[in-house]
């Protein structure tokens, strides 16, 4: 280890005990003699730090090993960064694997070209499906970097480059997911020299349920990274980068990461000027999609609490925690009550009817600020993220009562504005202290059409109100966003409430039913049990027993008996 | 000009507002009564309305006969009847008739176009007075509404109306050009008016009047279909048993409520509006999609009777009345703007009206 080696190669370990291995081992395979490989074990809790140390045992002259807490991709790349020694570095993510050649054909070719980086391809294997793919990193041999960013692929990835180290300095991987996406794009617009093998020499596996394939609120960092992305990138190509970052975000706001949408429109008016005036985008129309989304109302990332006399509860902090990391959280309490309270408010918090103070206070200051009104009882999911793509949501409870558990709009939106209008009239719901969700309903059905019917419905064109299922309760469809859970119910167990559960299990029966009348109209039944191989089906065999049967009932000896029969079966009598 | 005058009489809500009319406007005059058998039941009051001695004569008159024989929409029909008005009239009436200088009726029927066309010549005013909504809001005279109105001598009434007589004239809505005039209100608490509707209506005071009563109106008699049933279903549901309970119309055919369970048997063979002006309803709520009884007790007494109204007709799916429909909800929309805040409630929506029945009924506490 006396020797400085070429290339330092980082990888980041974390719980990878079935892969780790293979990827080292493609490491070790490495026809570049002077390389050494630096293994980050961030914090794994399986095999992975044992497999590491084994490692670094039987191959100290090559493999450097670093144990630190878990801090996540990012930084662990980093204290390998800090680690490294070679003239180049270059990453491998450990459930990866490279191609014996890969570091000394890139190094070769960084050191003929004076090279700040170089590219390879990247083969793609779908573990799942059992294929793969080459993902062709530039159509030409040499890159010209205005081109290859509107034209070439894999420009996000750490894994497919080999980078002088020297670049590294000041610059550092964010505490981030999607941290290549915020920093190597921008550092390829800032990099004049950049060389390219045309061997995909990266092997990405990729599997369900790893973090590129599944969704997690964490994952809204994606939209984070893009913002660092365009902050980031140079000026000289910077109608380029914009233009590759437009593609990406084509991708992930219309295919991929569709529940981040509504943050992805935030950022596309953040950055209205460079996307609207981009002239690449403007000959793309499949990229340019995403210009249709500049104006398309967008409900703020606020999730509003009232909770007055009672604690928030410790199950709604971590469920926003988990799929709203970055949402603004607002609690409103007895402590900070406006000063001028509708008398009814008033009244109710005399005798202390706090359910209706807090729906006031939700509903108020969704009205002012735009945002999520979320009750105590009530647990986020993921998707209700995508809820707040829209002016205005609210959502059934059943097949007839809506729900104000949880419901969204944009600030300063008529429908919420009205409704706040009725807690200063003289009216039954104010008489009564009734809950919101009755003036709702009633504001609804009056006002805006609404079918008391349990369906989706929009109304107006832009009040959007949902089943059941979506903001009340979890039926294991898929479909909730939002569900209101009054009690804590055991794992693997759902609240629900009995009148839904009644409509929903007729609506299945009518499914059903529905299905087998047009299996008997079309003179369907049964698909018929596929024989085996050299076998009767069941038809004819039931064919062949009725046949037989009806032979012997025929023949005359079983005729003559019959007297016989008679008899004997009296004398067992 | 003859001084006395003529009642003609349908119903018995007609019948109180006569006896009212007699001993205010006409207190000095005399009067005689068409009495007719369009509500079954009326021709047996006939005794009791003599023996009260506020009609000079009480005449019985085959209303319903007349009815039948002579449909307003049928132009051989009225050419038959009209042609032969003396005829037709000597047969339908128990009495001679008299010569009158005033005729109060209350419905365009083929009965008031006869007695327009005998007293057509003869300087004799018709008055119309009222008979609930349907007199401020429906053109009975239109040409388009019926036969009648355009056949030349049983349209002859048009000309004869002076004026129609209304307990809120301000709310008429009819745009016939016909002058509303006010009536008088009833006055609640005047001992002697009560006195002769009590002994002309045998009134008992209501026995076990529930919290709530929904006052049933004749769609099924009328073939309008609807949803009352189901709306009184959902009235009793909130309200919850033993505190509810239906009045029946009269002219529908069967007691349905009853045979549904959903009401105990309703007794009370008096005008319901006796019932206000004793105060049997006060404090209590009175359901109904739109029926005339429920307004009354704020359109027609005098001080206005206490007891709550809940309105139903935004709720109701079926057509009230099916020409002058929407002329009715804006004649019950406004009623019930310049009733608001005063125990006049008209729910958007089922949930509201189940709201407000708990609500009214002290289910959700103390009310303000």
């Amino acid at each position: 280890m006396e020797k400085r080696p070429e290339v330092s190669v980082i990888v980041p370990v974390y719980q990878v005990e079935s892969y780790l291995e293979r990827a080292v081992e493609s490491l070790l395979a490495q026809t570049l003699e002077e390389l050494e490989i630096i293994l980050v074990d961030d914090g794994s809790t399986d095999q992975s730090p044992q497999i590491c140390d084994e490692y670094a045992r039987r191959f100290p002259e090559k493999v450097r090993v670093l144990h630190q807490e878990n801090q996540g991709l990012g930084l662990a790349r980093n204290a390998g960064l800090d680690l490294a020694r070679g003239e180049y570095v270059a990453f491998v993510d450990s459930d990866d694997t490279v191609e014996p050649d890969m570091y000394r054909a890139m190094a070769e070719k960084a050191r003929a070209g004076d090279y700040d980086m170089v590219f390879c391809d990247v083969r793609i294997l779908y573990v799942d499906e059992g294929r793969e793919s080459i993902s062709q990193t530039y159509p030409e041999e040499s890159i010209d970097l205005g081109d290859y960013l509107v034209r070439g692929n894999n420009i996000t990835y750490s894994v497919n480059k080999l980078y002088r180290r020297s670049l590294w300095e000041g610059l550092r991987y964010e505490k981030m997911l999607f941290e290549d996406i915020a920093l190597i794009p921008a550092l390829v617009t800032r990099t004049a020299r950049v060389g390219y093998v045309r061997e995909p020499f990266y092997n990405y596996y990729r599997r369900s349920g790893t973090l590129s394939t599944s969704q997690v609120g964490a994952m809204g960092d994606v939209v984070t990274a893009f913002r660092l992305f365009l902050t980031r990138c140079g000026e000289r190509y910077r109608e380029e980068a914009v233009y590759c970052a437009a593609k990406q975000l084509c991708w992930n706001m219309t295919q991929s990461r569709t529940v981040f949408l509504p943050d992805f429109i935030g950022l596309l008016r953040d950055f209205r000027k460079d996307f609207a005036l981009n002239p690449y985008l403007a000959k793309d129309p499949q990229a340019g999609k995403i210009l249709d989304y500049l104006d398309r109302p967008v409900i703020p990332r606020r999730l509003v609490c009232a909770h007055c006399g009672r604690p928030l509860p410790e199950e709604w902090q971590q469920a926003v925690e988990r799929d709203f990391p970055q949402g603004e959280v607002v609690e409103l309490t007895e402590a900070n009550l406006p000063e001028d309270l509708p008398p009814a408010v008033a009244r109710a918090i005399k005798v202390g009817r706090w359910d209706f103070v807090e729906e006031y206070l939700a509903l108020g200051e969704v009205y002012e600020k735009g945002g999520i009104a979320l009750a105590p009882e009530c647990r986020t999911q993921l998707g209700l993220n995508r809820l707040r793509l829209g002016q205005v949501f609210f959502g059934f409870e059943d097949g007839e009562a809506l729900t104000a558990g949880c419901f969204g709009a944009v600030a300063g939106h008529y429908v919420l504005e009205a409704l706040l209008d009725t807690y200063r009239e003289e009216n039954l719901y104010n008489a009564a202290l009734l809950p919101l969700k009755e003036r709702l309903r009633d504001f609804l059905l009056l006002r805006m059409g609404l079918q008391a019917n349990g369906k989706k419905q929009l109304l107006r064109g832009e009040v959007q109100v949902y089943p059941p299922d979506v903001l009340a309760f979890d039926m294991r469809n898929g479909e909730n966003c939002c569900k209101y859970q009054p009690c804590p119910a055991p794992e693997g167990f759902e609240v629900v409430r009995a009148s839904l559960l009644e409509r929903w299990s007729k609506e299945r029966m009518e499914n059903w039913n529905l299905y087998k009348r047009e299996r008997d109209r079309k003179g369907g039944g049964a698909p018929p049990a596929a024989a085996p191989a050299e076998a009767v089906t069941r038809g004819q065999l039931e064919e062949e027993l009725r046949r037989l049967a009806e032979t012997y009932e025929s023949s005359t000896s079983w005729k003559v008996t019959r007297p016989l029969r008679a008899v004997a079966k009296l004398w067992k009598r | 000009m003859a001084h006395n005058a003529l009642f003609l009489v349908n119903s018995v809500y007609q019948l109180l507002t006569a006896v009212h009319l007699k001993r205010t406007l006409l207190r000095d005059r005399e009067a005689d009564l068409l009495l007719t058998d369009v509500t079954p039941a009326l021709p047996r009051l006939r005794g009791r309305l003599e023996e009260t001695g506020l009609f000079a004569r009480v005449i019985l008159a085959k209303g319903a006969e007349l009815q039948g024989r002579c449909h307003l929409n049928r132009p051989a029909e009225l050419d038959a009847c009209f042609q032969n008005q003396e005829a037709l009239l000597r047969g339908a009436l128990s009495g001679e008739l008299g010569e009158y200088g005033e005729i109060y009726f209350a419905n365009f029927d083929v009965l008031a176009r006869l007695l327009a066309c005998r007293y057509d010549h003869l300087p004799c005013r018709f008055y119309w007075y009222e008979d609930g909504f349907s007199s401020y809001v429906i053109d009975y005279l239109r040409p388009d509404r019926a036969a009648a109105n355009r056949h030349p001598l049983a349209g002859k009434i048009a000309h004869k109306v002076e004026a129609a007589l209304l307990y809120q004239p301000q709310l008429a809505l009819r745009g016939d050009g016909i002058p509303n005039l006010a009536l008088p209100k009833l006055p609640r608490g005047d001992g002697a008016l009560l006195e002769v509707l009590d002994f002309l209506f045998d009134y008992r005071p209501l026995r076990d009047p529930a919290d709530v009563l929904f006052l049933e109106q004749s769609f099924r008699a009328e073939n309008i279909p609807g949803n009352d049933l189901e709306l009184m279903e959902r009235c009793r549901a909130a309200v919850g048993p033993g505190r509810f309970l239906v009045k029946p119309h009269p002219r529908n055919p069967q007691n349905i409520a009853l045979e549904r369970g959903l009401s105990r048997p309703w007794h009370g063979d008096a005008p319901w509006e006796l019932y206000l002006l004793h105060g049997d309803l006060e404090g209590k709520t009175v359901v109904t999609v739109c029926s005339n009884g429920a307004l009354a007790g704020r359109l027609a007494l005098a001080p206005p009777s206490g007891e709550r109204v809940v309105l139903l007709y935004r709720l109701f799916t079926g057509k009230v009345l099916w020409k002058e429909n929407d002329v009715l909800r804006r004649y019950l929309d406004r009623f019930c703007r310049e009733q608001e805040g005063g125990g006049v409630f008209a729910p958007g929506t089922v949930y509201q009206l189940e709201h407000l029945l708990r609500y009214l009924g002290g289910g959700y506490g103390e009310k303000t």
